[in-house]
């Protein structure tokens, strides 16, 4: 197995912003493709009805914005424009219908701008409960979830079956675990998988049916063993704050040639959101609380009483890297509110950190480079 | 046993050898050109013609600067950040904070007290406030660019370059040239228009004394008084600016093999 000519063929197919594969797949299988936008969306109720959900993460740095910048201002992040731009150029015409959830105030409105802007599409915005301690909170995403299997029926002209949801959740448990395990892998072994490849195994299961995702990621985990790893020094780290708008590959890549070991981090957090297994009893019941209880702690997530930054912290000292890189997307509210609080709590526990922000569409990584390495050899010459 | 520093750099490469002790033994700066590996190679031969110093006396050589990796004989690279910031220290052992100035990039960084970088920030994607600006500057006013430190001093009533825009800066200067404003007001201008720029970065990683000054910029005396004047304060600036994060580079080179080898004092 090469998984290094794998992973090149997927950077390939996520970059693609004409949609080939899954044009041809729609034609093929004759199935509805809905879009999300980040962080969270119910992937096991769209899979109960046979509708591929499509994780839309922008357009990286392959798209001219024309339209995009007349509906949004210049301080608005550039996964909200690039994601209008894929709509306004009409690339997005095959897809039958959008997802979206509140997890900013640029999400939010993109949605109702879609509303507006493609009235025949179908676009469905979830609610999701402001405060997850209050007991009402699981039921007031049961019944969000079931207004949602409503229009999927009206929509599909399928009836909705919770065994086959049950069925759903099972797959999607599985894919969840295999995801674990590979991150388990890079944790441990970071010389056996890099980030750039761990990082394109997961976000190709955003374009591709999860019984597919399952078959590719089982078939790489049972490689990696009888791989040569390329030993070398390298500085464990944790990294915060790209749940949403992603990091161009070229500095997914920078971070590996720069020596960087992760240990965790929250690239495409939509796919790692729910961090245990869903329950299958019950299953529109148990996907609302695996919401509400079993989420890892996230800038788009209140946290209740408890502060998020209380999460954070207890991560990373358990995680014990030898620092924290914040990698921000420019303009992301959420996200640089919370680094406030974070970086309060690891000064206050003596883990040096790095501040970088990044944009889809950027295209120089120089100063990246400069800044990330100085802060390594800051912590190596010591 | 000497050490060496290479800081290819985007205006001019230069080479620092150091004897166990620190002491410079050899340097040499050329104007740097796009066939970095000729670049390199040129730079380590005209250094070994220097003191007699053969190649394998030079027990270890660490690169920086924007050509780091495209040095083919190094035994390590570091940023220009953490070169300097070694070297400001060492040869102002109260260096707090250092500013560097060169042909395309400023950087203004914290160290501590062992001359690590801790906090740092570096100009954005123009080079506007470099040193490139103020080249462009002299071929425009048609004066020679060593000549500008020492002409700036001479300012009685500098004038104002608003633009931060390197190119728009041009027709500002040619503005400024016709309307018949003497050539020195106009250096002074520029100097504090870099000044300014560069002073927003000390700020942004916050001033704290002492303040070393380095890179190619940091030669013009003009540019030395400007920033004094704006900060209140003297700055710290080494004999030869220039070859400041090349010494630097040499220093952690020596650093670095004692570490290894656990021979060098």
């Amino acid at each position: 197995m090469k998984i290094k000519k794998l992973v090149q063929d997927f950077e390939n197919k996520i970059k693609d912003i004409d949609f080939k594969y899954l044009k041809e797949y729609k034609q093929k299988e004759n199935k509805k493709i809905f879009a999300h936008f980040p962080v969270y969306a119910p992937h096991e109720i769209f899979h109960s009805f046979d509708v591929l959900l499509l994780g839309l993460n922008g357009a990286g740095n392959e798209i001219e914005i024309l339209y995009a910048d007349a509906r949004f201002g210049s301080f608005i992040c550039s996964i909200v424009k690039s994601t209008m731009e894929l709509g306004l150029s009409n690339r997005l015409d095959f897809i039958d219908g959008f997802f979206f959830t509140g997890i900013c105030d640029a999400a939010r409105n993109l949605c109702f701008v879609y509303k507006r802007n493609f009235p025949d599409k179908n676009v469905i915005f979830l609610h999701l409960p402001q405060n997850p301690e209050t007991e009402h909170a699981i039921k007031f995403l049961e019944s969000e979830f079931k207004r949602l299997i409503k229009n999927l029926e009206e929509m599909t002209g399928k009836r909705f079956s919770e065994d086959k949801l049950r069925e759903s959740i099972k797959i999607h448990n599985e894919n969840r675990k295999l995801q674990r395990k590979l991150y388990e892998i890079r944790r441990n072994e970071p010389d056996k998988l890099s980030t750039y490849e761990l990082y394109t195994l997961l976000r190709i299961g955003n374009f591709i049916p999860v019984e597919e995702h399952n078959k590719i990621l089982k078939e790489v985990i049972d490689y990696i063993p009888q791989r040569e790893p390329v030993e070398r020094d390298r500085i464990k780290v944790v990294i915060e704050g790209s749940f949403c708008e992603q990091p161009p590959f070229e500095l997914l890549k920078l971070l590996d040639d720069v020596g960087c070991h992760i240990l965790d981090d929250d690239f495409i957090l939509g796919r790692r959101f729910i961090l245990e297994d869903v329950n299958e009893d019950n299953p529109i019941y148990s996907l609302a609380e695996a919401y509400v209880k079993k989420t890892r702690y996230a800038s788009v997530k209140h946290s209740g009483k408890k502060y998020k930054s209380k999460y954070f912290i207890e991560n990373v000292k358990k995680l014990k890297p030898e620092a924290v890189i914040f990698m921000y997307a420019k303009f992301c509210e959420p996200g640089l509110f919370d680094y406030v609080l974070f970086k309060k709590e690891l000064e206050k526990e003596g883990i040096p950190y790095l501040f970088l922000e990044f944009e889809e569409k950027m295209w120089n990584f120089d100063r990246i480079q400069l800044e990330i390495e100085t802060f390594f050899e800051s912590l190596i010459f010591v | 046993m000497y050490f060496a520093g290479v800081d290819v750099g985007s205006g001019r490469t230069k080479m620092v050898v150091c004897d166990e002790k620190g002491n410079i033994i050899a340097k040499v700066m050329k104007k740097t050109h796009a066939n970095f590996q000729k670049l390199v190679n040129e730079i380590l031969e005209q250094a070994l013609s220097q003191n007699g110093i053969k190649r394998e006396d030079i027990k270890y050589i660490v690169s920086t600067g924007l050509g780091r990796y495209s040095v083919p004989y190094r035994d390590f690279q570091v940023t220009e950040l953490t070169a300097g910031g070694f070297a400001a220290k060492n040869l102002f052992p109260d260096t707090k904070c250092v500013l560097d100035i060169g042909a395309q990039s400023t950087r203004a960084y914290k160290v501590d007290e062992r001359g690590i970088v801790r906090h740092f920030k570096v100009n954005d994607k123009c080079a506007a406030g470099s040193g490139s600006f103020i080249v462009k500057a002299a071929k425009y006013l048609e004066i020679k660019l060593e000549d500008v430190g020492r002409l700036s001093l001479y300012s009685q009533d500098p004038v104002p370059i608003s633009s931060i825009c390197a190119v728009l800066a041009e027709s500002e200067i040619i503005n400024h040239i016709t309307e018949g404003k003497k050539i020195e007001d106009i250096i002074r201008g520029i100097h504090d228009s870099l000044a300014d720029r560069a002073i927003a970065l000390l700020k942004s990683v916050g001033i704290e004394e002492e303040i070393t000054f380095i890179g190619g910029v940091a030669v013009q005396d003009g540019m030395v008084a400007s920033l004094q004047e704006k900060l209140g304060k003297k700055i710290n600036v080494p004999d030869e600016p220039e070859y400041t994060v090349a010494y630097g580079a040499a220093l952690l080179a020596k650093r670095r093999f004692s570490k290894l080898v656990g021979a060098v004092s």
